[in-house]
């Protein structure tokens, strides 16, 4: 009712009046367009630009075509980087996938101290990133002052290498990593699955449905999208982890954790050669862009 | 205290409560939580104890709880890092990205939410879009046009950078929906201004919605660092996270730095622990991680 009520205002209104308010509407939008221009959309195109030129320092040179791609993909780190991406891509979803939901279902069914839990394991989402990876490279130190090993000693066990060993550097980031968001995702899943209509449990339990068949049948199936949905973002937001290696690792040892996103700060501000750096970037950006369509094209085959 | 047996929520309810393996898988639930806590606290609670150990007893003691509790360490540590000067570094950095947070994120919302001009609808399509684009995917062209125009080393391109920002803009476009378009077209009959209907109508009728972005942006701002480190490295204006980036690789000894990853971690905690009901509310509202 109250649409329509808008709808035949606006038609009615007449037209000096329907500019003056186009006019003052987009005066009032163009600040925070300049802004979204410069911080956002601005430096994307510009990233594609720039990866097609020579540059000396930031001045921008002339058009090399194609060549900073080709000295990108053939130096050596390159095949690393582009490897331990996807590693840390996999990874990620084994580690880090699950445990939200996971905690969110559980997180619903407990009635005491719920308060408690939910704020608890939203916590450590507030603490800065930077912080959170310079503190968990003292947990994992290899010496008998990490948390980690001071709690192997307890049960016996010797002090181990952690974040030296190549073999573990990849898990145990991603580790850190879902620890501080695991919680603050677990609360978008408790949304969703606090809007399932309770009387569908209630009517699925007098039918008989036992409480497992009532999860794979109600619960799962009903937070489904929302689980589809995170998916395709975390992979976007761990494909260009950049952080944790960068203050855990510094993407050793010996290369084993260096991300494409770390790559991309090396060119620009260790070795200064912007045009690369943004080449990197672009790779990283279609790489992205053909994961999400391959992602949507696989759902969809599935949904028919 | 809650009683089991009233429970009404969730897929386990009042009736399954009467089995006996219900009610132990219940408990078993509820111990699975405490793990989950447990983890969660435990690496913030070990970096808050061990800013007490002096340098010996951290290296080579390798105990969980610290000998004593005496805070001249902390103190001893915040003068010779000198942290007294990122400090306030970092509070001019949050308190200029609130206002442009607020501001421009607000009344772009507003336009798109109640003034509606020709193409905005556009506009809207491409800052969802851009929640989408990685913002450190540009952050090279970001850096070298700030140099450009002469902003590096000045606090400017990190309030501004506050004022784009998709998720906020989506955050209030939401809230201006519900407010009712009457009120807006019974202030322009009355000859207000579309500044004025935002400044005297809007944003009061918003306390709400403006406390969970002041308090997102006053995390965001204390906890960004990588475009905070390129504006302001060597610049003396260094903010908290940028000082702690750089500490890493001084002559600080670990103590230290563990202190002033206390030091930097103090304020988000003190903020969450004040305001956790709406920092919780605006994720579950928008489904977004702020």
């Amino acid at each position: 009712m109250y649409k329509s009520y808008v709808y035949k205002s606006e038609i009615m209104m007449p037209t000096s009046n329907k500019l003056k308010r186009n006019i003052s509407g987009w005066l009032i939008m163009i600040p925070s367009l300049f802004l979204f221009g410069f911080f956002v959309w601005g430096p994307l195109l510009e990233s594609i630009y720039l990866s097609f030129y020579s540059s000396n320092g930031m001045r921008i040179e002339k058009f090399v075509g194609l060549s900073n791609y080709m000295s990108v993909l053939e130096y050596p780190d390159f095949k690393a980087a582009l490897i331990n991406t996807f590693t840390y891509t996999l990874w990620s979803l084994v580690i880090g996938f699950l445990v939200p939901i996971i905690m969110a279902i559980i997180l619903n069914e407990v009635i005491h101290l719920k308060g408690f839990f939910r704020v608890a394991t939203y916590l450590p989402n507030v603490i800065p990133g930077l912080a959170i990876a310079m503190m968990w490279t003292f947990i994992f130190r290899p010496s008998n002052s990490g948390l980690l090993n001071i709690i192997l000693k307890i049960f016996g066990i010797g002090p181990q290498m952690w974040l030296s060993n190549p073999k573990w550097t990849i898990p145990l980031i991603v580790f850190t990593m879902t620890w501080r968001g695991a919680g603050a995702t677990a609360l978008i899943y408790l949304a969703g699955l606090q809007g399932i209509d309770s009387e569908l449990y209630e009517a699925a339990a007098i039918d008989g449905a036992n409480i497992w068949k009532r999860l794979i049948n109600i619960t799962i199936p009903n937070i489904y999208n929302l689980a589809r949905t995170l998916l395709v973002l975390q992979i976007l937001s761990v494909f260009q982890v950049l952080y944790e290696p960068l203050v855990m690792t510094n993407g050793g040892p010996n290369n084993a954790s260096l991300s494409l996103m770390q790559l991309v700060y090396r060119y620009a501000f260790e070795k200064f050669d912007y045009p690369k750096a943004a080449s990197v970037s672009v790779v990283i950006g279609v790489l992205l862009i053909i994961i999400t369509a391959l992602y949507n094209l696989i759902i969809k085959e599935k949904d028919m | 205290m809650v009683r089991l047996s009233e429970k009404n929520s969730g897929i386990i309810r009042q009736f399954d409560i009467k089995r006996r393996n219900v009610k132990i898988g219940y408990y078993f639930l509820f111990l699975v939580s405490c793990i989950m806590v447990f983890i969660a606290l435990i690496p913030i609670i070990w970096i808050l104890l061990s800013g007490f150990k002096t340098l010996n007893e951290f290296v080579n003691e390798s105990t969980f709880l610290p000998k004593s509790y005496d805070i001249k360490n902390f103190i001893k540590t915040w003068q010779l890092l000198k942290f007294g000067k990122y400090y306030l570094n970092s509070f001019y950095s949050v308190i200029g990205s609130v206002f442009f947070a607020v501001i421009c994120n607000g009344l772009l919302a507003y336009d798109i939410s109640k003034i509606k001009p020709f193409g905005s609808k556009l506009i809207f399509a491409l800052i969802m879009w851009s929640l989408m684009i990685p913002s450190t995917t540009s952050i090279v062209p970001l850096f070298v046009n700030i140099n450009k125009i002469g902003l590096q080393g000045t606090f400017i391109p990190l309030w501004l950078s506050m004022g784009a920002n998709a998720f906020y803009v989506i955050l209030y476009k939401n809230f201006f929906d519900s407010i009712p378009q009457s009120l807006v077209e019974a202030a322009r009959l009355d000859g207000c201004s579309e500044l004025g209907i935002f400044f005297k109508i809007i944003l009061p009728l918003s306390a709400s919605i403006n406390t969970v972005v002041v308090i997102y942006a006053i995390n965001a701002a204390w906890s960004d660092f990588l475009l905070p480190y390129l504006v302001l490295n060597n610049s003396g204006y260094e903010t908290v996270m940028v000082r702690l980036f750089q500490f890493r690789t001084s002559i600080a000894t670990d103590v230290d730095i563990i202190r002033a990853i206390v030091f930097s971690i103090i304020p988000p905690i003190i903020l969450f622990g004040l305001f956790q009901k709406y920092i919780m509310e605006g994720i579950t509202q928008t489904g977004i991680k702020g």
